[in-house]
């Protein structure tokens, strides 16, 4: 299943993973049903990072909040190290949370205003650990170094910081409990270029020294290319395409890949391609189009694209959701 | 005659013994037809700059410019009567969040027609026909697809990118001579951008519209723009044509811009970041603004601010403005001590 030379138990592995939401569409209507995660599979090995790719609805967040261990899936299974999160109770559950832990897109409101910064970093521990109220200050301490935060921040609240210390004090958040995956969901597309910058290579440095994966949410390209070693493009509650990143940036395979490389602005005037400027926007996920998804938007549409649903098949070194992948490519 | 002129503007906030200049020392000009780039990080007064030049600027803000004219008309002068009959018509802005710029409690047929009440033509004032005719074709020109149904919607039931371009076409219904975008795609996803981008273009050219777009993001201005101001905590540190000022920036800051984003670090471990963040209003350092992040500061940008120097084409705001292999030049020396450093964190 995983693509990449996974260990024999992955740190997190996804099979078929969905999650429905029913939705109210009026007093006399029937209930709608959103599939926000629609079958999704992946594997995240190690301090590996898999960087998920996809406009806003098609279930990047619902995927984060699976992996959180903050709403059940639907069906389908979610192994951390191995064990099931889908049918597990709630004591394995309290076991399992502190492993994976997660930083928010905006860091201007995911921080409790009215907490000292080393109060937010105990935290945590208090909830989750029996430690001392002076282990805990000297984790909470040795947390800020490693993440580029002054001791004399600990008595500091969050608003006398700037965007990108604040996002350093959500990423100590995240490590105290010491978690094998970090969930990070759009991480610096709230920050300035320069900011961003910073935090990305924070993120990248905490990787290498502490063998944490990341599960990176961006709509970001550029970013997802730096950072990323497999990515998984989804559109809809599926995922498209998946494979390694190299191999994604190179050749994408599907057509909704190819449109999200072509849209994204470069300053790089050669290496522009020829604008595929798709048409229309996301469909409603509520009544989403029958056959492939992404048909209604798609160039290469034929007749069989309306009708039957592509898997999610491997094609080259990646696994691509197209029907025509061949021909196109 | 340029048709926008903005010299030495400054905007000022809080009380006026004590003032806060969010912007100080803006000069800008802009052609007729011409797609200008204006960008900057979040608190550099590129939004601030744009309300000044729409007469936006909300109390207590002062603005106060050694010239700030459009079409040769002194902005400054003009009576608030005066004023209104230009900013709409002549002058239109798209704002970054649509749906938030959007009334709620209207129809998009109501916000559009509104425009035309007060600005159209005088047929089009006296006639809610000819209104809803014209809106009709606003609407099909910003390629909203199912226009009719469409007018009839209340912006909760229009998608970012149609409510985008419902704003844009509110914006051109008075054929206006200067189209201020303020982050027109920063709120949509990067296809639908790339949809609204074209589309602005696309409007440019066919009516002729001067265009100033005002974005973080390099790369969309580098893909638009034919010439770029770069703005630093309230001021313009850089101007050019656009391949020349991202091929060869003068000024160190814009360098360093370019060096932080993902694309140019292709196959290296770490970004090249900028260390520290942008001064606030408060808290803005004596000398150039940027010495205390940049790596070629020395003695004399601690102690002296340079002016902008230039001509209107090409101009930066640097003591010791780069050369072309992007070095300092005009005789800078290291200090002692510090090497030519290279900021990674």
């Amino acid at each position: 299943m995983p693509v990449s030379t996974a260990p024999a138990i992955p740190l997190l592995e996804a099979s078929a993973l969905a999650r429905h939401y029913p939705v109210s569409r009026g007093l006399f209507r029937e209930k709608g049903l959103v599939r926000a995660l629609d079958g999704v599979s992946f594997s995240v090995g190690e301090g590996e990072t898999l960087a998920v790719v996809g406009e806003s609805g098609c279930g990047k967040s619902t995927l984060a909040r699976a992996v959180t261990m903050i709403e059940r899936p639907t069906s389908g299974s979610l192994r951390v190290e191995g064990e099931d999160v889908a049918t597990a109770d709630r004591q394995t559950l309290r076991r399992l949370r502190p492993r994976v832990q997660m930083v928010f897109q905006n860091p201007f409101a995911s921080l409790n205003p009215r907490k000292k910064v080393g109060t937010l970093l105990e935290e945590p521990l208090s909830l989750n650990t029996d430690t001392g109220a002076q282990e805990r200050r000297e984790a909470a301490l040795a947390m800020m170094a490693r993440v580029g935060l002054r001791p004399e921040h600990y008595r500091r609240y969050p608003h006398m910081f700037s965007g990108g210390q604040r996002q350093r004090i959500a990423v100590a958040r995240a490590l105290m409990l010491h978690p094998r995956l970090v969930v990070a969901d759009e991480p610096v597309s709230a920050l300035d270029v320069s900011i961003q910058a910073q935090v990305l290579n924070l993120l990248m440095e905490l990787q290498e020294e502490l063998r944490i994966a990341y599960l990176f949410i961006s709509h970001n390209l550029q970013v997802v290319r730096h950072i990323a070693d497999q990515v998984m493009v989804m559109y809809l509650g599926k995922a498209v395409e998946y494979g390694p990143k190299a191999a994604i940036f190179a050749r994408p395979a599907h057509p909704y890949t190819r449109a999200l490389l072509a849209s994204t602005p470069t300053l790089d005037a050669g290496a522009r391609r020829e604008r595929v400027a798709l048409k229309g926007e996301l469909p409603s996920p509520l009544d989403p189009p029958a056959g492939c998804a992404f048909h209604t938007r798609c160039p290469y549409a034929v007749e069989r694209c309306r009708s039957d649903a592509p898997a999610l098949l491997p094609f080259h070194e990646v696994r691509v959701a197209c029907h025509r992948a061949a021909e196109i490519s | 005659m340029p048709l926008l002129e903005v010299e030495s503007l400054r905007v000022e906030f809080g009380p006026v013994t004590a003032p806060v200049a969010a912007v100080d020392g803006v000069d800008l000009a802009l052609e007729a037809g011409e797609v200008v780039g204006c960008v900057g990080e979040s608190g550099s007064g590129k939004s601030v700059t744009a309300l000044a030049v729409m007469g936006l600027t909300e109390f207590p803000g002062r603005v106060r410019a050694r010239r700030l004219a459009f079409a040769g008309h002194d902005l400054q002068s003009l009576s608030d009567r005066q004023h209104r009959r230009l900013v709409g018509k002549d002058i239109a802005m798209i704002f970054q969040d649509p749906l938030a710029s959007l009334n709620p409690c209207y129809t998009v047929a109501f916000q559009l027609t509104e425009t035309l009440r007060i600005h159209g033509t005088e047929a089009e004032r006296s006639s809610a026909k000819l209104r809803r005719a014209r809106a009709l074709e606003l609407l099909r020109q910003v390629e909203i697809p199912d226009a009719e149904a469409r007018l009839a919607a209340f912006p909760h039931q229009l998608s970012g990118g149609m409510a985008q371009r419902a704003m844009i076409a509110m914006a051109i219904a008075c054929n206006p001579k200067l189209l201020i975008a303020d982050e027109p795609t920063t709120a949509l996803d990067v296809t639908v951008q790339a949809q609204v981008l074209a589309l602005l273009l696309r409007l440019q050219r066919e009516r002729g519209m001067a265009l100033l777009l005002i974005t973080h993001d390099l790369a969309v201005v580098a893909e638009t723009a034919q010439r770029v101001f770069v703005m630093y905590a309230g001021q313009v540190v850089e101007s050019g044509p656009v391949p020349q000022i991202f091929d060869a920036p003068l000024h160190p800051y814009t360098q360093a811009l370019l060096a932080a984003l993902p694309e140019h670090n292709r196959d290296r471990a770490r970004l090249k970041a900028i260390r520290g963040v942008v001064p606030g209003a408060h808290d803005r350092p004596a000398g150039c603004l940027l010495h205390p992040r940049c790596d070629y500061a020395v003695a004399r940008c601690r102690s002296a601010r340079p002016a902008l120097e230039g001509s209107r084409d090409r101009a930066a705001r640097c003591h010791f403005p780069l050369d072309v292999a992007g070095h300092p030049s005009r005789g800078w020396r290291p200090e002692e001590g510090r090497g030519l450093p290279s900021a990674t964190t």
